[in-house]
């Protein structure tokens, strides 16, 4: 398990993270979003030991990551798909990580197997698509076997096989125990892979919460209801709490009520409805909605 | 799933950093090179006395000869620096480094195995640019119907070894100045300036060269081959001139620990 404790980057005065706690948990795909600059990179990298925390920690199994006897086999990452010598082979690539850390060249064959890249395995990377490059970079993230991988905005490039292999490589892993940590910014594919979701702007935890838990919190999710008499169900439903504001096609839309505690009410008070619907808000939606205000790079 | 994870040691990571060298093409053809280059640039030396010296082969002592040939050993010195400057800058400048830390965490033992790596490399490379260019300029005073040079001869001896050095020194050097600059530029400017300074401290007045040449890795390099003249400010004793060379190293080298440790990547 790995543990981000008071987590915190400046860089000269500028907070990148801001006393960031939380667990990364095992058996799950945690997705990490937030906007250009809200510090999942930098988060990721610190996990790393790359960068080093202007305060906090990151503990994993009790010890710090450069204290770890066999990194590889705890944590295994994608950080940057570039972050390769271009004239080297993905063969020659992955055959060098695995002499620093004792790994057989068998494995090597069955990551490059495991990745699709056993045709062009021999061919040097500067020749690669950033797509074959995300794949070289997960190839090698899954290398020592870890029981963490972390990918750093591992979609881009990658065609829609190339997606539809890593969502599915992803779940798989998550049902093999491993704790899978994803930053992406498309929020589709979070929502296909995801079950837990961090949000993260200006260096700041926003939410740490399943999507379940974080639809129901949202703005953008509601009730839709239509009925004989919308005027008085949406009086007897302010009595209850509910917040409601007009939808269109003379509809309400009502938050902070159930919906069976509205059938209910409709029974006792002999309304008839037409129309009740549960609108589930996108994670597109929930981000903008979580992270409004809080973006430091902003197109007009 | 079953796979062998062993701990990594430092006999892997020094594994992981010869296949960074050996698994490019580039690095072969370099170090091919650079060992003709100091053998061709070696023998021209030796056969252009004339023109340098104002004296043919036949007039010049043996070991005038020998020495000539073996500035080839220079050369080799200078195209490490380059070779060492660029191999490392490069891990650095393709971001490779963050997988390798990734890998191998502890900087100061991937530090470490580098600066191992690379005094293996040094050493395998200078003596076999020491032995082709001695062995050249016996030939040359062979086919010049002049005695050939003895092995047996402790001068010699110390000589070679003292040549031998040279190339190591200066690859070392560099490999820790890439961790104080993180560029090539910068680690190739600074190993060739500690190369070349001598030269220009020289063009000072004799007390500045009192306090400086001494305190400079040329005056060991000097005094280990026992090329320093009796008399000049670089003439150091072997134990001197080994800590000094042992500080020169040593202190660049806790500098690109301190730096490589401290600053993110």
């Amino acid at each position: 398990m790995i543990e981000l404790k008071n987590l915190t980057k400046v860089y000269k005065d500028k907070v990148v993270v801001d006393h960031l706690s939380l667990d990364i948990k095992p058996g799950i795909v945690t997705g990490f979003l937030g906007p250009n600059g809200a510090g999942k990179s930098t988060t990721m990298r610190m996990i790393l030991n790359l960068v080093k925390p202007s305060k906090g920690e990151v503990i994993i199994d009790g010890k710090h990551y450069i204290d770890l006897d066999q990194p590889i086999s705890k944590i295994g990452a994608l950080i940057d798909a570039d972050a390769l010598n271009p004239k080297l082979t993905a063969l020659q690539h992955l055959q060098l990580i695995a002499t620093a850390s004792g790994i057989t060249s068998s494995r090597v064959i069955e990551m490059l197997e495991k990745t699709g890249l056993e045709k062009v395995r021999n061919k040097q990377i500067g020749e690669y698509s950033l797509g074959m490059k995300q794949r070289l970079g997960i190839a090698a993230a899954l290398l020592g076997n870890p029981e963490t991988i972390i990918l750093d905005e591992p979609f881009n490039g990658l065609d829609v096989d190339g997606i539809k292999w890593l969502r599915d490589l992803a779940k798989d892993l998550a049902k093999e125990g491993e704790a899978v940590l994803v930053s992406s910014h498309l929020m589709s594919e979070m929502q296909a892979i995801a079950e837990r979701i961090i949000v993260l702007a200006q260096g700041k935890l926003l939410a740490d919460m399943s999507v379940e838990e974080i639809s129901q919190k949202s703005y953008s999710g509601y009730l839709r209801i239509k009925s004989e008499n919308n005027s008085k169900l949406e009086d007897l439903l302010k009595k209850n709490g509910a917040y409601i504001s007009k939808g269109e096609e003379a509809s309400l839309q009502v938050r902070n009520v159930q919906s069976e505690k509205i059938g209910i009410l409709a029974k006792e008070n002999y309304i008839a409805i037409f129309e009740l619907t549960k609108v589930q808000p996108s994670l597109e939606q929930l981000f903008l909605e979580l992270t409004e205000g809080k973006v430091d790079y902003k197109s007009k | 799933m079953t796979i062998n994870n062993r701990k990594s040691s430092l006999r892997n990571l020094i594994k992981a950093e010869y296949q960074k060298i050996a698994f490019l093409k580039s690095s072969k053809i370099f170090l091919i090179a650079l060992i003709v280059a100091s053998l061709m640039l070696g023998l021209i030396f030796a056969l252009t006395t004339n023109v340098t010296q104002g004296k043919a082969i036949s007039e010049i002592p043996p070991i005038d000869v020998i020495s000539a040939c073996m500035l080839g050993v220079d050369v080799t010195a200078i195209m490490l620096i380059i070779f060492a400057a660029i191999s490392n800058a490069k891990e650095f400048s393709t971001k490779l480094i963050h997988v390798t830390l990734a890998v191998t965490p502890n900087r100061k033992r991937l530090f470490l195995s580098k600066l191992i790596t690379y005094f293996l490399l040094g050493t395998v490379i200078s003596l076999i640019v020491t032995a082709l260019t001695f062995l050249a300029g016996q030939l040359i005073l062979l086919a010049n119907g002049r005695p050939m040079v003895s092995l047996a001869d402790p001068f010699f001896r110390q000589f070679i070894l003292g040549t031998l050095f040279m190339p190591v020194f200066y690859c070392l050097l560099t490999v820790a100045a890439i961790f104080v600059f993180r560029s090539g530029g910068g680690a190739i400017t600074f190993s060739l300036g500690i190369m070349f300074v001598p030269a220009l401290v020289k063009m000072f007045s004799q007390s500045i060269q009192k306090i400086i040449l001494p305190l400079l890795p040329q005056a060991s390099l000097h005094s280990l081959s026992g090329i320093a003249s009796k008399g000049s400010y670089e003439i150091l004793g072997i134990g001197a001139s080994i800590l000094l060379i042992f500080m020169w190293i040593g202190i660049t080298s806790l500098i690109g620990t301190f730096q490589f440790v401290r600053k993110d990547v």
